[in-house]
């Protein structure tokens, strides 16, 4: 902001500097309801109405009974409210033989998320501070090649993760899917640390050092307790996307350990059977509770997270 | 890297050049060891099987001979003398020197150890590698680390810039240590994963990999199925339409919200949250909402308009418009943040300066704030065109590639025919294909991007 824009204190636009340089001060008053405005934020409301769409119809028809489903349309709100799709989605839905419901798809993400978030997240911040202030000769190499694994389509590499998986005995397991999930969370948790790290004060690092502080030593005192809110960046970011995933956990799990993604996925895609587009939406709407809480909690935390990771990629 | 600044600092260029030189293929030596030993490790050997003993010779020679280069350089400076008393990298010199003894250790009594790891179960099986050919050859490196280091750090001159040895291999080698993970999976998973399929798309492979190599055979063959003829031509509709229309959207969405809304908080909230949400859950909801006879069609038509017709998802020559529904949704809102983000960056000036000299709005952002925001153009699309080419989860939740194989994709593709099909080299090829796709977007970029700045960077780098 400049200075005649802070002069005119808020809602001061361009069209405020002839003004300011003679005659009347303040913001120039505005029709509420120019043209301008309404095409504005009507568009704004219709967009916004778009996006909010299909949350709605989840909610809406997770409420409903199948009765009412075959009868009224899909936006209408329901005239019976029955929380029984719900339970039936967490405890009773089957995928093939087996019936549990998504719940076991929930455990088990439960169970690959919070390992693999914490893996991750340490081995990609150490990296990060090494690369940032321990920078060694040939660093800039490995660097570069995890940037472009970044990039790289995965299908690449899933059959030579199944190899290595294979030899360490962790092929089918929920800790096999840690290692993946650590691995592929690298490129762009590094490079958030690593930016990061880089941004904090050089003289920091070099009075540590004076004084005799080792790596470890500076990481710990020092960094840890002054990034944190780059540690809550990371943590939704992984969050998010390890709940997400699809891909690795069809690929590297067996039945017994799918994530929720790929269980609900059987439940509702199933062949067999009448489809209860209640329950599946219930199920679909359990299966994104998450990411939506750790949204709607984190908020600008959120966006800068994407804004760091994918800006600067 | 900045050698010639910081001997000049300290006033004293002690190094002769040939020092410099005796290092390098000192290191040289020992990297191409260890690199062509792990290679050979990952199957680089098959292509040494068909010569017979020979052949046998190579795979285990050949590292072995890259290592003797590197004792050779070491060995004219032997003459010197070895201090152990005083020796600046005495520590350095201890901890290899453990290293190797530990390694000669389980290399001679290897066969009284083994039973002894057998509690660790299958991970055992790593630590077993070490008492065959592989800890030898990792003592004998191990080894030639410690004299060189002993050697080096007989000099006694601190005041020295350390020499090119002593920096790869000793000097910050906590900082090392704790890149490990980084190394390995940068080396092994990202490029000895990428160059391992690659190199096996040229084999018949089946259920298991195997090294019979056909040539070209399998692209030729992917080349003429239908089914990755019909994923490559949605994912170009996909890939054009969705970058297009993610693009355009998203910019006008964020001049909207650049314009001092009001509860511009509330509109990037609800624009964003489809992000956090899975592709599953994506293609699940839309595929409920686009049902053609309770979704939008349906409702359209109970409300008196019979011939009304909307179902992309049943329908083969629009099935793909339908995902790209699906994919814009949940997708244009982190575009939208970013282009917020840019046109924040923008200098509140250039739009007084527009304003002063009576250029239209539209006009404006056309012709000045557009092409003042091209790094921020140029990140998006590389974003958008390596998540397209991924283009997975949401095809399997909202169709299955159905109608028929109408809505195929390549990612698809290459996961049905590696663990559905049991066509290992097809899926190979196929992934292959797509490595080929993303790099030619990929490698102007990075040129483009990092070209430039790598050589400031090395300017102030220490």
């Amino acid at each position: 902001m400049s200075n005649v824009g802070t002069l005119n204190m808020a809602g001061a636009s361009a069209d405020a500097v002839s003004d300011a340089l003679s005659g009347p001060r303040g913001p120039r008053p505005r029709p509420r309801f120019s043209r301008r405005n309404i095409f504005l934020y009507g568009t704004l409301i219709v967009v916004a109405l778009y996006y909010l769409l299909p949350l709605y119809v989840m909610i809406v028809t997770s409420l409903k009974g199948m009765p009412e489903i075959r009868l009224g349309n899909i936006f209408s709100p329901p005239v019976e409210i029955t929380f029984q799709p719900w339970v039936k989605a967490w405890a009773e839905a089957c995928t093939g033989l087996n019936c549990e419901g998504l719940s076991r798809g929930f455990w088990n993400s439960v169970q690959i998320l919070i390992p693999s978030v914490v893996l991750s997240i340490a081995i990609a911040s150490v990296n990060g501070y090494a690369l940032a202030n321990w920078r060694f000769k040939g660093a800039d190499i490995f660097f570069t090649i995890l940037i472009f694994g970044a990039f790289i389509p995965y299908q690449v590499m899933l059959y030579p993760l199944v190899i290595i998986l294979r030899e360490m005995g962790l092929y089918g397991t929920l800790w096999g899917l840690v290692l993946v999930h650590s691995v592929f969370g690298m490129p762009i948790l590094t490079l958030l640390f690593r930016n990061y790290f880089t941004s904090l004060p050089e003289e920091l690092f070099k009075a540590a050092r004076v004084d005799g502080a080792g790596f470890w030593g500076i990481y710990l005192k020092i960094m840890l307790p002054m990034s944190l809110p780059i540690f809550v960046v990371a943590i939704i970011i992984q969050v998010t996307g390890i709940w997400n995933d699809f891909l690795f956990g069809v690929v590297y799990t067996k039945p017994d350990t799918y994530p929720m993604t790929v269980q609900l996925n059987n439940i509702v895609n199933s062949v067999q059977g009448v489809k209860e587009y209640n329950v599946n939406m219930a199920a679909t709407l359990l299966t994104g509770l998450v990411p939506l809480f750790v949204y709607f909690v984190s908020g600008k935390l959120f966006v800068r997270g994407i804004a760091a990771g994918a800006v600067k990629g | 890297m900045a050698d010639t600044v910081e001997t000049g600092m300290i006033g004293v260029d002690a190094r002769p050049a040939r020092r410099q030189q005796w290092e390098k293929w000192l290191i040289r030596g020992i990297v191409a060891a260890v690199l062509l030993r792990l290679a050979m490790l990952m199957g680089l050997s098959a292509f040494f099987e068909d010569l017979g003993s020979v052949g046998d010779w190579l795979v285990e020679g050949l590292p072995w001979l890259c290592l003797a280069v590197g004792a050779a350089a070491l060995l004219p400076n032997l003459s010197s003398g070895i201090r152990l008393q005083g020796n600046r990298l005495a520590n350095h010199v201890v901890g290899w020197g453990i290293g190797t003894a530990l390694l000669l250790i389980m290399y001679f009594f290897g066969p009284q150890i083994q039973p002894a790891l057998s509690f660790m179960g299958r991970s055992a099986r790593v630590l077993v590698e070490f008492t065959g050919n592989q800890g030898l050859f990792l003592a004998a490196m191990t080894a030639l680390v410690a004299l060189s280091l002993a050697v080096i750090g007989s000099e006694g001159q601190l005041l020295h810039r350390p020499g090119l040895f002593e920096r790869v291999w000793a000097k910050n080698l906590t900082a090392k240590i704790a890149a490990v993970p980084m190394m390995l999976v940068a080396l092994g998973v990202f490029t000895g994963g990428t160059i391992w399929t690659v190199v096996y798309s040229f084999t018949d492979s089946r259920l298991l990999p195997r090294e019979k190599w056909v040539g070209l055979a399998q692209y030729e063959r992917l080349w003429g199925e239908d089914r990755w003829l019909i994923s490559i031509e949605n994912l170009l509709i996909y890939g054009v339409c969705s970058l297009v229309f993610s693009i355009v959207i998203g910019f006008m969405l964020a001049a909207m919200l650049d314009q001092k809304v009001r509860f511009e908080n509330t509109f990037r909230t609800i624009f964003l949250y489809p992000f956090a949400l899975s592709f599953i859950v994506t293609g699940l909801v839309w595929q409920w909402v686009l049902n053609p006879d309770f979704g939008i069609q349906g409702v359209i038509r109970s409300l008196g308009w019979e011939s009304f017709t909307f179902d992309p998802l049943y329908n083969q020559d629009i099935v793909i418009y339908g995902i790209l529904i699906a994919g814009l949704w949940q997708g244009t809102g982190l575009i939208m943040c970013l282009m917020l983000a840019g046109l924040r960056g923008i200098d509140e000036e250039i739009w007084k300066a527009a304003r002063i000299d009576g250029i239209p709005m539209w006009k404006t952002y056309l012709f000045i704030v557009i092409p003042m925001m091209r790094p921020v153009f140029i990140t998006t699309l590389v974003l958008i065109a390596s998540g397209i080419v991924r283009v997975y989860d949401l095809v399997v939740a909202q169709t299955s590639g159905g109608p028929g194989i109408a809505s195929e994709v390549p990612a698809k593709y290459v996961y049905d025919k590696m663990f559905l099909g049991q066509n290992l080299a097809q899926g190979f090829s196929a992934s292959t294909m797509m490595l080929l796709s993303v790099l030619i977007v990929l490698i102007p970029w990075a040129y483009l991007e990092f070209g430039g700045k790598e050589r400031t960077r090395r300017a102030s780098d220490v």
